[in-house]
């Protein structure tokens, strides 16, 4: 086309080259930092690390999803066969490749299981409302579960990225042929693993209280914050000089989509299960509520929505906006605080009947998040941030939104 | 079998091309030579079109987000009046105005209103409905959605004038400048 250029990977930088080893090294200096702060700021509570423990079961589940949310991104985009993803697929395959990082960072929730989950409590345990979960919600079973989540999880996110990161030096096709056909399975093995993992991690704090949409309330929080993740980690490369060009306004207006559709999805989500308890007034059901909107913590869940659903509804319903890169850079980081602050409300109230802050919580922000972000600097590192081989690559570079 | 009328007033003149690289490249030309009241048919979607002929944003989102507002006004507003003031009625024991139990309503109603918004608004941005269109009834436009790129540029446009619009379509290096006549009914 006459006025129309179609960049090429020539056109920019395609590696971490000079870069990687600084944000590694900066990333774990925060990680390291921030853990142990958390450590001194839990133990000086003395509660025998109770918050430490919620806080760090918080946190957890805010890097954990935005994973998972990376896994269930490729998987989606093989079954579609779409294209336009492909120029940063790579970025979404190193962050879903850290999830054996994650099953490392799962140890301490199950060290720490006794101090926030009470099903370990023996008083409820033995009650006769839990008569039929304890063969369910006990520590052997925990423990299982959560090698079994991690061994489907990292099985596929691996696979992905090795795979991936394999066709860029032959150019296999049937790579991506093999993706296709398997992103079905990949897909289902991991919303199950995803549901069931947000009833253990989450849910079962409290273990008298049930949803069965919890897990989909999970998914679709965690699903937003994995965009807004990859809009911020796409522009910092921008910033650097990295993926200029290849990357547009076009795949900028997409993450926008993406992040505006599922914050509209976690909204409907999140009413549909308040919903339901709210009409049905069933005293086990609405306890739950109670806890969350009474002693201050209901100005926490109105907070969230309105930050985690109606402003950013608004903020992002433009095309303009999605278009606009300081605009979206904004929303991208009130999303990732938002989606955290819902996640505060779902899980502190069951520390701390009253509402509180805990800097223990912020500081494990720091340190699991710093971890989570040099592991995926490491597998970042040493190969092209841009599956250079992958067959749609050339879709994707010329990609435009109707 | 064109028994079409011919005799009518100049709607427009138009030129096809063969490729759409040509296509684009003169509808760049028109778009710079200040023409607006023109259009140009291909028989699939040309990316950079947009651009290429200088194509505005559309307003159809304005009149969604009108649409969308007066859904949600009226599903809370009927729901208020109907339950809380016209018959008051308390369901299981419920507020008479209950925010949790209207939101279904009161998303459906924004949910179709501006569906229809969108809907109706893109036919009356459109110009639409109508039931025929000079170009229809020209037989070298036929291919329009086969395998020829068309630029028409109308008559009522500012800028038109059958002679020097004639020489500058000639001038784009299309196969013929074709003359589209208003259809007179018989």
């Amino acid at each position: 086309m006459a006025h129309t250029h179609v960049p090429t990977l020539q056109d920019t930088r395609t590696t971490l080259d000079g870069l990687g080893p600084r944000v590694f090294g900066t990333s774990l200096a925060i990680g390291v930092v921030g853990m142990l702060a958390a450590f001194g700021l839990g133990s000086a509570q003395g509660d025998n690390l109770k918050q430490f423990a919620f806080a760090y079961v918080l946190n957890f589940a805010f890097f954990l999803g935005v994973s998972l949310g990376a896994l269930i991104f490729i998987g989606i985009m093989y079954v579609t066969r779409a294209s336009w993803n492909v120029v940063i697929r790579r970025l979404a395959e190193v962050m879903a490749a850290v999830t054996p990082l994650l099953a490392l960072l799962a140890i301490p929730v199950i060290l720490l299981a006794g101090r926030v989950y009470g099903w370990m409590d023996p008083a409820i345990a033995h009650s006769h409302a839990m008569a039929h979960k304890v063969g369910y919600l006990n520590q052997g079973a925990f423990t299982l579960r959560w090698a079994i989540y991690f061994i489907v999880w990292s099985g596929y996110s691996l696979f992905y990225w090795r795979s991936s990161v394999a066709q860029d030096k032959t150019g296999d096709l049937k790579i991506t042929r093999r993706f296709e056909n398997l992103s079905g399975f990949a897909l289902m093995a991991t919303a199950i693993c995803t549901a069931l993992a947000s009833f253990d991690l989450v849910m079962s704090i409290d273990p008298l209280w049930s949803s069965t949409m919890f897990g989909v309330y999970y998914f679709s929080g965690s699903f937003v914050s994995f965009f807004a993740v990859l809009t911020l980690v796409t522009m910092g490369l921008q910033n650097s000089g990295r993926l200029t060009r290849i990357v547009s306004a076009e795949h900028f207006h997409d993450y926008g989509k993406l992040m505006f559709g599922f914050t509209f999805f976690w909204g409907y989500i999140a009413y549909s299960q308040y919903m339901l308890y709210w009409y049905a007034n069933i005293p086990e059901e609405t306890a739950w509520y109670l806890m969350r909107s009474t002693h201050g913590w209901g100005k926490v869940g109105l907070a969230t929505l309105f930050c985690t659903f109606a402003l950013p509804f608004c903020g992002l319903v433009s095309r303009w906006a999605k278009r606009n890169r300081k605009v979206m850079a904004f929303w991208a980081m009130w999303i990732i605080v938002a989606q955290w602050l819902n996640l505060y409300w779902v899980i502190m109230p069951e520390y701390s009947e009253h509402a509180m802050f805990s800097p223990a919580a912020v500081a494990l922000f720091l340190g699991i998040g710093g971890l989570w972000f040099a592991g995926v600097t490491r597998l970042a590192m040493g190969n092209s941030l841009v599956p250079t081989r992958d067959p749609r690559l050339d879709e994707s570079l010329r990609f435009e939104n109707a | 079998m064109s028994a079409t009328p011919r005799n009518g007033a100049l709607h427009a003149l138009m030129t096809d091309f063969e490729s759409p690289s040509q296509f684009m490249q003169a509808c760049v030309k028109v778009r710079d030579a200040g023409y607006r009241h023109w259009d140009a048919h291909s028989p699939f979607p040309v990316h950079g079109m947009d651009d290429a002929m200088g194509i505005r944003g559309t307003r159809l989102p304005w009149i969604v987000l009108v649409g969308g507002i007066t859904g949600f006004s009226a599903a809370l507003l009927m729901q208020w009046w109907m339950n809380a003031v016209d018959y008051p009625y308390v369901i299981s024991g419920k507020p008479l105005l209950g925010l949790p139990a209207n939101f279904p309503v009161i998303f459906e109603l924004t949910v179709l209103f501006s569906a229809f918004a969108c809907f109706f608004g893109m036919w009356g941005l459109n110009g639409m409905p109508r039931w025929h269109h000079p170009l229809l009834a020209n037989d070298r436009f036929r291919r329009a959605s086969q395998d020829r790129f068309y630029v028409v540029i109308e008559a009522r446009d500012p800028k038109f004038d059958s002679e020097r619009t004639r020489a500058f379509l000639a001038s784009l290096g299309g196969a013929v400048v074709e003359e589209v006549r208003e259809i007179v009914e018989a």
